[in-house]
């Protein structure tokens, strides 16, 4: 099992740096100079060449990228060209609000996704309501579903503020919006993992030993129907926090979303290659968590080979 | 405590599918049954109803009595109850019949503690369980998950659970049918020697001979979701009266060395899927059917004490 994981963290390692050389790679093939997005458009070319020189922008792709690479080592992710702090210390400040978000808004998509499963999962026939909610929810955008929130619960009957900010209250609307967004997802893999669980031999088993039918829920039907959940999230962890760009900004939630939004129109590299750093790293740690989650949860993952 | 097992007139069905008709049996107590026929013939279908096993969508008419428990008739609590203790189920595929997250130890040590036993002294009754059917060292066999062990070892665990709560019927499907011969005759020892020591009635599925010879005292013919012929053992094999069993008796060939080659019989056609035909099931595959077997449904009837079949050359001119 360690040796499992270890093969797992391995080649993780892998995909983060593969990431990062793609990435890199079309960066500097996308259109538009940073150097002149400094210097401004009326600069000369001595000016701009001083900044390139500065920016260390002047050297091949291979040696940009050798410095770039070796910098991530190091724990050091450049400097924002536009804000001149270093990026790690700006994605340190947004990381914690992303956090938050992220895990408040996956708990809540879960809990309810999964309560909803498992409700319409024992009803024998499929349950309208559940489908109706579902399509409903599917077809509604994220950021039209956050600001008719923001309209609503914000703005018409005042209970939540609808100005920026971290706290408990500014909270509740982002993690609501992020969650109904997932709350499909979850009660449609729980409801079916529940009837075909339902139907599986070894719940007739269960019902032959003379079970109570809670019994039997609880102690051989439930474990086996959530065990997908166990993934969905891993991955869903990792696309929440690598910043839900819409729910930041129409929120104004100070988390990396709305950084990675910012970089994008001031053509800020090394911002920009900082948020795909990091994104990259919480991909591969939350698939490996849930990962070995999944290995204490269902022993049939314990002894596959890598 | 024991009681025959007596099921009469039973019908089964989903939707408009009927897939068992008028089956009519008995299994005198601390007896064994073995049911024989080919796939889709009904004889799962039967036993989960007499485990009170079928899925809620299955229609159920007839009686299924032991003794003098209506097992057709429980509901709630009492059907709970019966479940495990009155008739136990032991499935073909025993893989998919364990809970993949649970050890053999558990869902042995389960219906123990259905029953009462303190969690510690369910534990012990596995393991005790496990020695019971065969395994010699069975503290690492409770210990392991289902996908560990082997399939002979896995049909033993589902026949350890079902004995867990000692019941007076066993119902077995096609336990062997997955295993390899020496596993099968291991099972088929446990079986017989669970016979002698605790009286429990059996039902044994198969559609094995071999098996039949092995552990019957009486047998069950069944096609088409009927039983077309009902006999003690050795009259069934020494007089099969339905055109089916003979043809059945026929495709198994003696194995044993110095036997004589025999050329090998197999019955021609196969059996029906969907609708019955009408008239007797068997007759489009019937080497000796009359006019009459295409329109009119043989009744069953008696051939000798004991035996009953349902053809109609039985009378005519055979």
């Amino acid at each position: 099992m360690a040796r499992h994981l270890g093969i797992r963290a391995a080649l993780g390692a892998v995909t983060i740096a593969g990431v990062v050389v793609l990435t890199f790679v079309l960066m500097f093939v996308v259109p538009g100079d940073p150097a002149r997005g400094i210097a401004g458009p009326r600069a000369d070319a001595e000016t701009l060449a001083l900044v390139r020189a500065n920016l260390h922008l002047d050297g091949s792709l291979a040696t940009q990228l050798w410095s770039y690479m070796s910098g991530i080592v190091r724990g050091d992710l450049g400097v924002s060209y536009v804000r001149r702090e270093p990026v790690t210390d700006l994605l340190a400040a947004r990381l914690p609000a992303t956090a938050i978000l992220a895990c408040a808004g996956l708990a809540l998509s879960v809990v309810l996704g999964s309560a909803l499963g498992v409700w319409d999962g024992l009803r024998p026939r499929r349950s309208r309501l559940l489908a109706t909610i579902n399509v409903g929810l599917l077809s509604i955008p994220t950021f039209s579903m956050g600001f008719t929130l923001l309209l609503i619960f914000g703005y018409k009957l005042s209970l939540f503020p609808i100005t920026g900010g971290t706290g408990a209250a500014n909270l509740v609307l982002p993690a609501v919006t992020l969650a109904l967004w997932g709350v499909p997802y979850y009660a449609s893999v729980v409801r079916d993992g529940m009837q075909e669980v339902l139907a599986a031999p070894y719940t007739r088993t269960a019902v032959g030993k003379g079970l109570p039918r809670r019994a039997v829920i609880t102690g051989h039907v439930l474990r086996n129907a959530l065990s997908p959940v166990v993934t969905m999230v891993g991955l869903d962890f990792a696309i929440y926090m690598s910043g839900v760009v819409f729910v930041e900004n129409v929120f104004a939630w100070p988390g990396i979303g709305q950084l990675q939004t910012q970089a994008f129109g001031d053509l800020d590299r090394p911002v920009l290659m900082g948020t795909v750093v990091v994104a990259a790293v919480i991909v591969v740690a939350a698939n490996l968590a849930a990962d070995t989650a999944r290995m204490f949860l269902d022993p049939r993952t314990r002894e596959q080979p890598a | 405590m024991s009681a025959d097992l007596v099921i009469s007139g039973l019908r089964v069905g989903y939707g408009d599918r009927t897939v068992i008709h008028d089956a009519s049996l008995v299994v005198p107590a601390g007896r064994t049954l073995v049911l024989v026929g080919e796939s889709g013939s009904g004889k799962s279908t039967l036993a989960l109803a007499a485990a009170r096993l079928l899925p809620p969508t299955a229609r159920v008419d007839g009686a299924i009595r032991l003794g003098d428990v209506d097992v057709t008739g429980l509901t709630g609590r009492a059907l709970r109850q019966a479940r495990g203790r009155l008739i136990a189920y032991v499935p073909q595929d025993a893989m998919a019949a364990l809970n993949p997250l649970h050890t053999a130890g558990h869902q042995i040590a389960e219906v123990l503690e259905l029953a009462g036993a303190t969690r510690r002294a369910a534990a012990v009754g596995a393991r005790e369980l496990l020695a019971q059917v065969g395994m010699p060292d069975p503290e690492p066999v409770a210990r392991q998950y289902p996908h560990q062990l082997s399939g002979g070892m896995r049909q033993r665990v589902m026949i350890a659970i079902a004995l867990a709560a000692e019941p007076e019927v066993l119902i077995a499907d096609e336990p062997t049918t997955a295993l390899d011969v020496t596993v099968q005759a291991g099972i088929l020892a446990l079986a017989r020697d669970l016979q002698v020591r605790r009286q429990t009635t059996l039902v044994w599925i198969t559609h094995d001979f071999g098996v039949v010879a092995e552990l019957a005292d009486a047998v069950a013919v069944m096609y088409g979701g009927r039983i077309v012929e009902h006999a003690p053992v050795t009259e069934l094999f020494d007089r099969p009266v339905h055109p089916y069993t003979r043809g059945l008796i026929a495709t198994t060939r003696d194995t044993r060395e110095g036997a004589p080659r025999t050329p090998f019989h197999a019955i021609a056609g196969s059996p029906p899927r969907g609708a019955a035909p009408p008239g007797c099931p068997f007759h489009p595959r019937c080497g000796v059917a009359m006019p009459q077997c295409a329109v009119e449904l043989p009744l069953p009837e008696g051939v000798a004490p004991g035996h009953v079949a349902a053809c109609h050359r039985i009378g005519a001119a055979a």
